[in-house]
């Protein structure tokens, strides 16, 4: 297993898009960063202020969003990019038992997920902690809950990983799964999440479940425990992966 | 380690459709270790389906398909025992002939340096660390070989190698083979064009709709009487050497000094020089072959289906 992974590291880092999605990444990590505390002294923010230990796992939570949507994307195209460019084939004659082939793919776009979550946080904390210090807010790193958040957060783009995989193991098509994850995550949860009459039941969706995991404080949403977050969201990418591996990855390769 | 002595590949009554299209039907063949065989048919005949099968890439709806005694799923290491040619198109654009062989090694656990081995062998030395999207037909051709090769397997399947390659390449792909065969290897090469193939392979297995219809050396596969084209300015001095001690003589006149000859070239020859009958051309016979082939692919009137 370990040569599989060693081998979806190679196909990953020989070609440029993770790059690429990492630069996306964390520019949008810096967009919502600056976005955040620019209109945290606004009357109608949804945000708890900025000194309160609610208000800084809120802001870091924002390395999450700025991270999960594309590596699941990113993900995606690692295994849907073997259909498209039909490298599946030489993949499952190297590896002919195909599960194995979904496993290495999950466990690497969850290290890329980490990793990507890493990044991400050192950019908040980076625009953050010289930014506050202007507003008179000193943030103590260890303090307030932080590392808690910091662990939800690499712990949910790790599991965006899981997710695309198991997502594009499923669809197989590369521009539908690509797509449907944006379109999904951009414009469809925002929608249903900003429902207050779907409350209970859009606190289960990918979105809000990542929310409750990186510890995310608004004012006008309830979520989940951070662990059932992490629960919900990890049910999903296995979900998928299993679905994926059980039915549409036993196709032909024709 | 258990030692098996059967033929390189079986397969046995696979079956195989495709919507309502039988794309293989009750197919068994075999291909015996250190031959070269051709896996023949016209195009549509179920020739890459069927290799497909052998490799573990489509599941059959019934039969078998085993290499060295096993089905390819089950071979622990399956690129030291065949590799495996299927297209020339199966390669992320973006990244280099290189990358992609280093990929496999990677992940079969062969050396990196194996990846460059294999790419000066097929001549893409100089090419290999430029993206694939560039390459031309004929060098992804090399590349799927190079790809095929990373194991050193015992086996080669190759489908179609020879399309998209200049007759050069093509001159090179049947060296590179009889070579690999004469180590003792066995190739198993589709083509839908007979010609590309009749210089190279020892065995034919020919295809028609999905069905076996010959399977055998390619000399079998030719019934029909030995000919040669002559031309000589001594027709009558040949013919008068040829007659003797033969009943009929069948020729055909196709030119005052140019003949169709129903006799073995060799013997032609043989007859020339004894009766020291000069000859401008002696041309053994080869579209009986041909024919055969044709006749044995193509589809009869009788076997269409009503529209």
């Amino acid at each position: 297993m370990t040569s599989l992974i060693a081998g979806e590291f190679r196909k990953l880092f020989t070609t440029r898009l993770w790059l690429w999605l990492l630069v996306g990444a964390m520019g949008l990590t810096a967009l919502y960063t600056s976005l955040l505390i620019g209109f945290s002294e606004d009357p109608d923010t949804m945000t708890a202020p900025l000194h309160s230990p609610e208000g800084q796992r809120t802001l870091f939570a924002v390395a999450s969003g700025g991270a999960n949507t594309l590596v699941a994307v990113l993900a995606a195209i690692g295994i849907t990019g073997e259909f498209r460019h039909k490298t599946a084939t030489a993949t499952f004659l190297a590896t002919p038992r195909r599960g194995q082939v979904v496993a290495a793919k999950l466990a690497t776009y969850a290290l890329v997920g980490a990793a990507y979550g890493v990044a991400c946080l050192f950019v908040v904390t980076a625009i953050a902690m010289p930014w506050l210090a202007t507003k008179g807010i000193e943030v103590g790193l260890l303090d307030n809950g932080l590392p808690g958040t910091y662990a939800g957060v690499i712990a949910d783009v790790a599991i965006f990983g899981l997710l695309g995989v198991g997502l594009g193991a499923l669809l197989r098509n590369q521009v539908a799964t690509v797509v449907g994850l944006l379109v999904y995550r951009f414009v469809a949860e925002p929608i249903l999440t900003g429902i207050p009459a779907l409350d209970s039941w859009t606190t289960y969706l990918p979105g809000s479940a990542s929310a409750a995991l990186t510890q995310v404080s608004l004012t006008t949403q309830e979520y989940l425990r951070a662990w059932e977050g992490g629960l919900v969201l990890a049910g999903y990418g296995l979900l998928f992966a299993g679905a994926g591996a059980l039915f549409s990855m036993r196709r032909d390769i024709t | 380690m258990s030692v098996y002595i059967g033929p390189a590949i079986e397969a046995a009554g696979l079956n195989k459709t495709f919507g309502d299209v039988k794309a293989v039907d009750d197919l068994t063949f075999s291909v015996e270790r250190g031959t070269i065989t051709g896996f023949l048919g016209p195009n549509g005949a179920g020739k890459t389906t069927t290799l497909r099968m052998l490799l573990g890439l489509v599941a059959p709806d019934g039969g078998s398909a085993t290499i060295g005694g096993r089905r390819y799923v089950d071979l622990p290491e399956p690129g030291k025992v065949v590799g495996a040619a299927l297209e020339a198109t199966g390669f992320h654009p973006a990244r280099s002939g290189l990358s992609h062989l280093r990929v496999y090694c990677t992940v079969s656990g062969y050396p990196l340096a194996r990846a460059d081995e294999v790419l000066d062998d097929v001549g893409l030395g100089p090419a290999k660390r430029r993206a694939v999207g560039g390459y031309s037909l004929g060098m992804r051709q090399r590349l799927a070989l190079a790809a095929a090769l990373l194991g050193d397997p015992e086996v080669l399947i190759l489908d179609e190698p020879a399309n998209g390659l200049d007759p050069e390449g093509i001159v090179w792909m049947r060296r590179f083979l009889r070579r690999y065969a004469d180590s003792g290897r066995t190739v198993l090469v589709s083509s839908h064009v007979l010609t590309e193939m009749q210089q190279l392979v020892d065995q034919v297995v020919i295809l028609r709709r999905g069905r076996l219809v010959r399977q055998g050396s390619l000399a079998e596969l030719s019934s029909g009487p030995p000919w040669a084209l002559v031309k000589t300015p001594e027709v009558e001095r040949l013919l008068a050497a040829l007659g003797e001690g033969v009943a009929d003589l069948r020729v055909e006149r196709l030119a005052p000094d140019a003949l169709r000859i129903e006799l073995a070239a060799a013997h032609i020859g043989r007859v020339a020089v004894d009766a020291r009958v000069e000859l401008h051309e002696l041309t053994p016979g080869r579209d009986d072959l041909e024919q055969a082939f044709f006749e044995l692919t193509t589809e009869h009137e009788s076997e269409r289906e009503p529209a």
